[in-house]
């Protein structure tokens, strides 16, 4: 199981491997950091290194160090790649969330990513901010949420985390106090996808299993109105 | 075990790829259409009694979960922390006694104009190494004087067994700030929005309120009464509305009668082996709630 998982998420990592930077960094106040030093980055030349022949780890820190430089430079969504998902998503993201709030997809300026699972997105409902947007679906004693963002605010330097990213999108895993919650990065977008259990010994909270296989079917894109215009597909 | 065999997969993946004034009483807004209604799983709530009887133990921690032990102390800053103009007597953010964790220093305070998330004054500690918790002094009861005094204590990073990037040690750690109410007594106490948002989900014992201002922060407010919320999922909610009332649930076992507040949002830093990375986690809420909470003994507003 922990294998099949691992090769699903592996291909979802995969997927979207010409992910790029997220669109700005801001301080605690939501206020964009002009010139903010780039905590993330350990060298801005590892971020454009050929990634042949590197192992995982070297081509995430690469990944990981690019997204950084360009949110220095006030980076934006990777619509390119972006669209590139949603073309790959055509037929398919359509039937999945026949009742998401179109109001709030069109408002919605990030790529939006739905798990390819219609009995969990049938229900499901959005709520969005612009450049940030959760969805939120239920199954029978677990609640989901999916999240994408540009925003992101630096942590100090000099304070290392714990936390293992994996693959070029850098994903992490992390055990909340109901459930588990996975993070990473397509289209210098920051999504997430979190699952809450009712009961804290539900298996599907008690090991990351069931969120990262969830995780791994997050792959077909949605675009509303303001994210097509920014891609250039036009509203 | 668990990252180190998702690391193993790592080149698995890599084949793949090659294929407080302002908190004062606000009626709460007409609700919003959008948004589905999760039913909540707890019961109804009983009427609150002066000498409720609570289950004493460790919250958001399952016995059969052991907390990892935590010697030493927190890492010491880089720099000397500036001052914080919160005057009421509260110890010091990532000050954990020792054996209870690492703590996290950190002064910055994450949600400059936030609403202290309760009407009434409240008392910041630990609920587990307290009077009455699960690690806390034998023979003692939770609603001990002690726990109702000041100074407030931080807990963010306090041992605990679930995830935290941000604590020293193993990456383990209390995810937020755990909060006793005014008093010892269940569906009393208010718990109000720290800003303006929306209601984005709905737990068995838990509220989600995300903010409309970037950067998003997202707000979780655990164990309150959750038969009776004043909010359901999809309301919009303003600084300071009330959200429900500080209980005590938590799935089908009841915790101490606290409000766990945490505060995520998206970050960008750096690993312990200088790998740069961007996720979704947990911020240390203590200087925010100290500096709202002096906010509103001063009469200011949180809006």
């Amino acid at each position: 199981m922990r294998l099949v998982t691992g090769l699903a998420l592996g291909a979802i990592l995969a997927a979207g491997a010409l992910s790029g930077a997220l669109s700005q960094t801001r301080d605690a106040a939501g206020r964009p950091i002009p010139g903010a030093a780039p905590t993330t980055a350990p060298t801005a030349a590892g971020a454009a290194a050929p990634t042949r022949g590197a192992t995982p780890e070297q081509i995430a820190a690469r990944r990981a160090a690019a997204l950084a430089a360009r949110q220095q430079r006030g980076g934006q969504v990777d619509w390119q790649a972006a669209v590139g998902g949603l073309r790959q998503s055509t037929g398919i993201a359509e039937k999945l969330a026949p009742n998401l709030n179109q109001a709030a997809v069109d408002a919605t300026r990030v790529p939006i990513l739905l798990p390819t699972d219609t009995d969990l997105t049938a229900g499901a409902r959005i709520y969005s901010f612009g450049d940030y947007y959760t969805i939120t679906a239920d199954a029978p004693g677990v609640g989901i949420s999916l999240s994408g963002t540009t925003t992101v605010v630096p942590l100090p330097a000099g304070t290392p985390l714990k936390i293992t990213p994996m693959g070029p999108e850098g994903a992490t895993v992390q055990r909340t106090v109901d459930g588990q919650l996975v993070s990473f990065v397509r289209y210098g977008v920051l999504y997430t996808v979190e699952v809450r259990c009712d009961a804290p010994t539900d298996p599907r909270c008690a090991d990351d299993n069931y969120v990262m296989g969830l995780a791994a079917k997050t792959t077909a894109v949605v675009m509303g109105a303001a994210a097509r215009a920014a891609a250039g597909l036009g509203g | 075990m668990r990252k180190s065999s998702l690391l193993a997969l790592a080149p698995l993946a890599l084949m793949a790829a090659l294929a407080l004034s302002a908190c004062d009483d606000k009626t709460k807004p007409p609700a919003p259409l959008a948004g589905e209604v999760k039913t909540p799983a707890s019961p109804e709530p009983s009427a609150p009694t002066p000498e409720d009887a609570p289950s004493d133990g460790g919250a958001e921690q399952t016995p059969s979960e052991p907390i990892p032990p935590a010697p030493g102390p927190p890492v010491q800053p880089d720099t000397p922390p500036s001052p914080s103009p919160a005057t009421f007597d509260h110890g010091a953010p990532g000050a954990i006694p020792a054996g209870q964790g690492h703590g996290y220093l950190d002064r910055t305070v994450w949600a400059p104009a936030m609403c202290w998330p309760l009407q009434d004054a409240a008392f910041a500690n630990s609920q587990v190494y307290g009077h009455g918790g699960g690690m806390g002094p034998g023979g003692t009861a939770q609603c001990d004087t002690v726990n109702y005094s000041l100074p407030w204590h931080d807990t963010f990073c306090e041992a605990r067994s679930r995830d935290n990037p941000l604590c020293a040690g193993g990456g383990t750690g209390h995810q937020g700030q755990d909060i006793r109410p005014g008093s010892c007594k269940k569906n009393l106490h208010w718990a109000v929005a720290a800003e303006k948002g929306v209601v984005t989900d709905i737990g068995s014992y838990s509220v989600t309120v995300v903010s409309s201002a970037a950067p998003h922060r997202t707000y979780r407010y655990l164990h309150m009464q959750m038969a009776a919320l004043a909010v359901k999922e999809g309301d919009t909610v303003v600084a300071g509305q009330k959200l429900g009332k500080v209980a005590n649930d938590f799935g089908g076992t009841p915790t101490t009668i606290h409000l766990h507040f945490e505060m995520r949002a998206g970050v960008s830093g750096v690993t312990t082996d200088g790998k740069a990375v961007v996720l979704h986690t947990f911020l240390p809420p203590y200087m925010s709630l100290a500096e709202a909470y002096q906010r509103k003994l001063n009469g200011g507003s949180c809006s």
